[in-house]
């Protein structure tokens, strides 16, 4: 209380040191104010309003954080009470469940990891299907008697799946001779007259650089007249 | 609100207020996505998943495109991130039900339409 009423008595003497000033107030309270109204004389507006919100926000505040304080006591001493509450059962149940949240996020982890690797390997490995059917595509479209025989632009797919997309080639893996190989069989349709055609290739590991080698590669045309186009024949 | 009746009114009233908010955005990404995929497979001329990252990625930097082109990025970079994964998924699936049959066919010799090694009577002449 002591400090909001000095700051009122300021902010009284504040309020009517400008009306009195060309008075030449009388008194010593009033001959300090005379003094400073010269300076203050233009500034009391714009001080006067957050002074005397701060001096009320102030005095207002050290009344509520005596009230908080309270409060505060009273809260910091029911935690207190509260945590010996706690008992090893609780202790228990909280372990239990965070470790139950911590296997569930392993487990994601786990399944995206997974995910990533899968996808990394298809895309980017030399020894899969995808990478062999791509090589296998481009060496298609620059070979002249399959451009004769189906156009200029070759499209390529797959097996076609219950949604219509055709991203999956067929493909199959067999050991022979201690050797890894793979057959791989897609179609190619050109532009000329709805020609469809059927690609095989087989590829054969290599031992020494354990990458995969083309075999053969041959095309099979489907529509009429029905003819065996050889590509490449390594064997 | 306690009850299940207030609760179910709120969730019905919430479901038709934001239902057209969410079904819209879901057709955009969707559309979106299509378009580009299919753009992407008539301009290569081959079937890939590459096709799908790509389309993922350009999808979510095209709807991202109000934020400037930091955000682009990122938005391209969770697009092709999830395309990627579901490709995974869809990859593993597709190997997973192959393994279900073991018995495929034997392949021992090379298939008929090849015509005999062209090098094999020069060895045989050795």
């Amino acid at each position: 209380m002591l400090p909001a009423s000095l700051g009122r008595t300021c902010l009284g003497r504040w309020l009517l040191a400008p009306r009195r000033c060309a008075l030449l107030g009388t008194g010593t309270g009033a001959g300090t104010g005379t003094g400073s109204c010269l300076r203050w004389r233009h500034r009391p507006p714009l001080l006067l309003r957050p002074a005397r919100q701060s001096i009320g926000t102030q005095a207002g505040g050290l009344r509520a954080e005596k009230y908080g304080d309270n409060s505060k006591d009273v809260s910091v001493q029911r935690a207190r009470n509260e945590e010996t509450l706690l008992s090893a059962a609780q202790k228990v149940k909280e372990a239990g469940r965070d470790f139950t949240y911590f296997i569930v996020v392993l487990v994601g982890i786990g399944v995206t990891g997974g995910l990533f690797y899968v996808i990394f390997k298809e895309l980017f490995s030399s020894s899969s299907p995808n990478k062999i059917y791509g090589d296998a595509l481009e060496k298609c479209r620059s070979h002249p008697q399959i451009i004769g025989a189906f156009g200029d632009s070759i499209k390529g797919y797959g097996e076609a799946t219950r949604r219509g997309r055709r991203q999956h080639v067929s493909h199959i893996e067999y050991v022979k001779d201690g050797l890894k190989h793979m057959r791989l069989k897609f179609y190619i349709e050109g532009t000329e007259s709805g020609k469809q055609g059927t690609v095989h290739v087989e590829v054969k590991e290599n031992p020494e650089t354990g990458r995969f080698e083309v075999r053969y590669i041959f095309v099979d045309v489907d529509t009429y007249p029905r003819r065996t186009i050889v590509v490449e024949d390594n064997r | 609100p306690q009850g299940v009746s207030h609760r179910l009114r709120g969730s019905l009233r919430a479901v038709r207020s934001r239902a057209p908010q969410l079904g819209g955005s879901f057709a955009v990404w969707g559309g979106l996505f299509s378009m580009i995929d299919c753009s992407m497979v008539r301009v290569r001329g081959k079937e890939d998943p590459w096709n799908s990252i790509t389309s993922g990625a350009l999808t979510g930097a095209i709807l991202a495109a109000r934020n400037g082109p930091v955000a682009m990025v990122g938005s391209a970079a969770m697009g092709g991130i999830l395309l990627a994964l579901i490709e995974g998924a869809g990859i593993l699936l597709t190997r997973f039900a192959s393994t279900q049959f073991p018995n495929g066919p034997q392949l021992s010799e090379d298939p008929s339409q090849l015509q005999p090694p062209p090098f094999s009577n020069y060895q045989q002449y050795q």
